[in-house]
Order: structure tokens, then sequence, then C-alpha cells
């Protein structure tokens, strides 16, 4: 049972390949890793994905639904939420503010209920609020609720990345180098926290170069170079394919 | 009683004042909508030249009652709103800016042009004085009260992931197209409003009323008093209009006094009067909390 699937997905920026046509599929309950080098081809992968860039072949296939075409925003509603390379959040807004907005797709009041600020969209706002409280209790961030997000440190700002992506409910997870610049003791809390999320269901797509974390979270790992997948399998497979250890270590010098 | 009633004797004299206010207040409420959705359209005088020569035309020709003419005033900024939404969100930042300016100085233009209707460059004369101060405040504070609901929702919260990070709204599900839509349909049938009452109790209107300087005079009050918050415009306009008469002294200075107040205010009030004050009240909050609770600040 897939529900992410890429079809011979590929793009080209003028006469640059940069991502050679590939396929790959994301399943829940797993943890999916895409690895490679520094310019890889693997934001781009990420951006084809998320709808930021138009594919130059292939088709990209969520569940039932076809979203080749789709932009951003449709993606989101389908049910992928994201968490970027850099942090972005909304910097003014507060924390329980900035958790409240990922919960939108799963707004139902109409449009002119929230114009006028009819019950049943402040009833909507009530439960977003409760649901938000809940997330920061999970997370451990109630006291931080009401500060601005842009004031917290750097670990907590990821923190909120994380449950303003989990709001989302999403039915597939996209982490972008999520423990970029974060130390060993974080990253394995985070990566307990990831094998729970997929634990419940969830695909989890993991984009990294951190190839330690990988091998030890991944069930399947895709490994891209030079924009063309070069291996795929489980993590134990893939470190020890030569074609991956060139990639990431260099020829082999004959002593 | 007496005390009330001699306070208004004394205010009576000021009551132009009030009405200057109000409608002020309308406009930049418009312009701050549009600001709060990330777009930087200053298409709100035009809306309010629709508005406004639709009212009176009503009013006067045809014989409308003036609350349907307003309410025709409205419909027709809103209108407009749609209308410039399409072409406005292909375009970014100070595009928008352009592409809006030139649609309001196109309408000037062709309020000039239209004579018969619109009376032309002479202006339009003889309308009724039907709105009183008390409808403009009334009209004010709801228009007030209905932005700050709307802000408290769902439509604020996209407003807000828009304003701060357009490709993170998007990525979390949030249509920009149709959020874009929202805020130039709402500022263009705000606009309409006040520029149908301002038209109702100002006897005459004229095609430069709408031209470039009131488009400063909103942009001025909106970043003055604070473009997050629904009171900020309030307080931009109250300050703009007031200062004038606090400075009458100064009378011959008043253009520098002004810009000299604006490059104040930019530079240690950023995000205007009001909403600067409200964040300092917020973060001194905020740290009277955390030391209650003893915990150390992020």
């Amino acid at each position: 049972m897939t529900v992410l699937k890429l079809q011979g997905v590929g793009k080209r920026f003028g006469g640059l390949q940069a991502v050679a046509p590939f396929d790959m599929s994301i399943e829940p309950g797993r943890i999916t890793g895409l690895i490679g080098p520094n310019g890889a081809g693997k934001t781009t992968v990420v951006n084809l994905i998320t709808g930021v860039y138009k594919l130059s072949h292939g088709r990209v296939l969520f569940g039932e639904q076809d979203l080749t075409e789709a932009p951003r925003h449709v993606v989101a509603r389908a049910g992928l939420a994201r968490t970027y390379q850099t942090i972005r959040l909304l910097p003014d807004a507060t924390v329980v503010e900035n958790v409240i907005i990922g919960m939108y797709r799963h707004q139902n009041t109409s449009l002119l209920a929230e114009m006028f600020g009819l019950p049943s969209a402040r009833a909507q706002t009530q439960r977003f609020r409760a649901d938000a409280q809940a997330l920061l209790e999970r997370f451990g961030m109630t006291r931080y609720a009401n500060y601005p997000a842009g004031a917290l440190s750097y670990g907590d700002q990821r923190r909120v990345e994380m449950m303003r992506a989990l709001a989302l409910k999403p039915k597939v997870l996209l982490l972008d180098e999520p423990v970029a610049g974060i130390n060993d003791v974080e990253a394995a809390r985070l990566g307990e926290i990831f094998r729970g999320l997929a634990d419940e269901g969830m695909a989890v797509l993991l984009i990294e170069h951190n190839m330690r974390f990988v091998t030890k979270l991944c069930d399947y790992v895709y490994v891209l170079d030079g924009g063309e997948l070069i291996a795929q399998g489980t993590a134990a497979e893939v470190v020890s394919n030569p074609i991956v250890i060139e990639a990431y270590l260099g020829e082999a010098v004959d002593a | 009683m007496v005390e009330i009633l001699i306070m208004l004797e004394l205010l009576a004299p000021h009551l132009p004042l009030l009405d200057l206010i109000c409608i002020g207040t309308g406009y930049a409420l418009s312009q701050a909508i549009v600001f709060r959705a990330g777009t930087f359209s200053v298409a709100t005088s035009g809306f309010a030249a629709l508005g406004a020569y639709c009212a009176a035309i009503l009013v006067v020709k045809q014989g409308f009652h003036p609350a349907l003419a307003v309410a025709m005033g409205t419909l027709l900024g809103l209108l407009a709103g749609l209308l410039l939404a399409a072409p406005l969100a292909r375009l970014r930042g100070v595009y928008q800016a352009i592409a809006s300016l030139a649609f309001v100085e196109i309408l000037v233009a062709f309020i000039l042009y239209f004579e018969h209707l619109t009376g032309g460059p002479l202006g339009f004369h003889g309308i009724p004085r039907l709105v009183k101060p008390w409808m403009l405040v009334v009209i004010m504070l709801l228009t007030m009260g209905m932005l700050y609901v709307l802000g408290q929702g769902a439509i604020g919260r996209a407003f807000e992931a828009m304003r701060q990070d357009p490709p993170v709204a998007a990525s979390l599900g949030v249509n920009p197209t149709k959020y874009h839509v929202i805020s130039f349909a709402l500022s263009g049938a705000i606009a309409g409003l006040f520029g149908g009452l301002d038209a109702l109790r100002n006897f005459s209107l004229t095609a430069e009323q709408f031209g470039f300087s009131i488009l400063i005079a909103t942009l001025s009050a909106v970043v003055l008093g604070g473009r997050r918050t629904v009171v900020g415009p309030l307080v931009g306009v109250t300050i703009l209009v007031l200062l004038p008469e606090i400075f009458r002294p100064l009378a011959h200075y008043r253009q520098a006094v002004y810009g000299l107040l604006l490059v104040v205010v930019m530079a240690f009030l950023p995000f205007g009067v009001y909403d600067t004050l409200r964040l300092r009240m917020r973060d001194r909050r905020l740290a009277r909390e955390a030391a209650a609770q003893g915990g150390a600040r992020p």
C-alpha cells in the first residue's frame, strides 16, 4: 500500500538535467529516507513533490489523487505536511498561533460564518485552540504558548515547526534535514518522535545527508547522486553498497 | 447632566473633525486590510471615488433613498475590488503598488472626462447633507467590529500567514488567490461604503479629492497608527486630523511636521503607534508571567 508514488519523475532546468527520471514509493507506517551528498538533487525532489516546481517528466500520485500539476496548497490539502531545512515559522505570531495555522486544512466553516464570526466559526477556533494546547503539552512547550515564535531558541523553534506540521494531521510528513544543527542527544530524541509517528501509521519521508542518523532510523533508503538515483534498499543494504560508498567517500585509491 | 450638555456645547464646533476622523478611518481600514493580507495595493482611494460618485449620482439624479445609494456604492466598490484582484494577484510588492496607483489615476481621469455624469473638472455639487456624525461613528465602529471578528477566525489566520511568509502559507494549504480576492473585495467594499458616506456629508465632490493626496494621507495614517490591528488605523487618522489643530501656530510648516512625524514613527515605532505599544505591553506581560513561574525566558 503506497500513499505517495513518484513515477518517472524528473526535472530539467533549461538544458540541465537536475534530476533524471526515477521512481519512488512512500508507504504508511514506514520511515523512508532520501539521502545524497550536497548538490545531489534532494531539494529539487522536495520541490517537485510539494508543487513548488513543475515536473519535466513523470507523475506524482497521492493515494488516488494525481498531484502532478497541483500547486502547493493543493498538495498540502491532500495531506502532505513539511518542515524546512532552514526553519520557517511565522515569527510575529505566537507559538500557539503558529500551531493553529497548521490546522487550516481541517476547517469546515463557510466563508460567511468566518466573515461575521458566527457561532460555528467561533466554536471551530475554540476547538483548534484546545487541539493546539494538547500538541504543546506533548512537546513540553505549554509555557511558551503565548510567546512570539521568533523569540524562541533554535531547538524550540524546530519543535514549533514540527508541531505545526503535525497540526495538519498529515498522511505524509516530509522532513527536510530536521536534525541539521542539532546535537546527537537532541537528534536521537527527535528520531524517537519520528519513529512514534511512523508507528501510528504516518508515512515519513526523511531528507538527510547525515548517514548515521538515516541508517539508524530509516526502513528504506533511496540514494541520489548527481541528480540520479544510484541505489535503493534497506539501510544496511545501502551502506554496504560500493556505489554509495564511492559517492559519499570518493573513489577508492589503489594503494 | 448639565456638565454633559456643556461638554457637548464645547465640542460642537469640532464636530467636522469627528466626520473627518470617521471617514479617514474607513479609508485607512480599507488600506490596512490589503496590507494584512500581504498585498501592497494602494487602490483604496479609487474604490472610494467609485462609492462616492455612485452614491451622489443616485441620490441627486435618480432620487434614490440615501441608504440604498450608499449600499450601491459599497457594492460597486466590492465589484471593483473583485475585478482588480485578478490582475494584481499576478504582481508582487512595488509592482502591485504601481499598478493599483494606475487604477486610481485612470478612475480620476474618467471622472474628469464624463462631465455630464460627474460634473467633470468643475466637480459635482448640490449634494444634500444626509449623513449625520453619529451615523458615521456607528458605521465606523461596526466596520471595526466586523474586521476584528474576521481577524480572530480562519480568515485572519490565513491573512497573517500570507503576510508573514506566502510560500509557507501555501504549504499549509492556504490558497493564496482566494485570500487575495477576499482582501480586495473587503477593501473595495469598505472604501466604497465610506466614499458613499463622504459624498453625502460634504455637499460636493471633486476628482482631486480622490487623487494622490488622499492616497498618501491614508497610507500615512496606517503606517502611523499600525496596520495589524483594527484600532491602529483609527489612532493614525486621529493623530493626523488633530495634529494640525494642535499645531495651529505651526500651520506654515504643516507638511514638514507631517513628514518629520512619519520619519520618527517609522524609525522608533516600526509597527505604528498603537501596534507597537500593544506589542510592548504583551512583552511586559510575558516577562511578568515568566518571572511569576520562576522560569527563565527563552
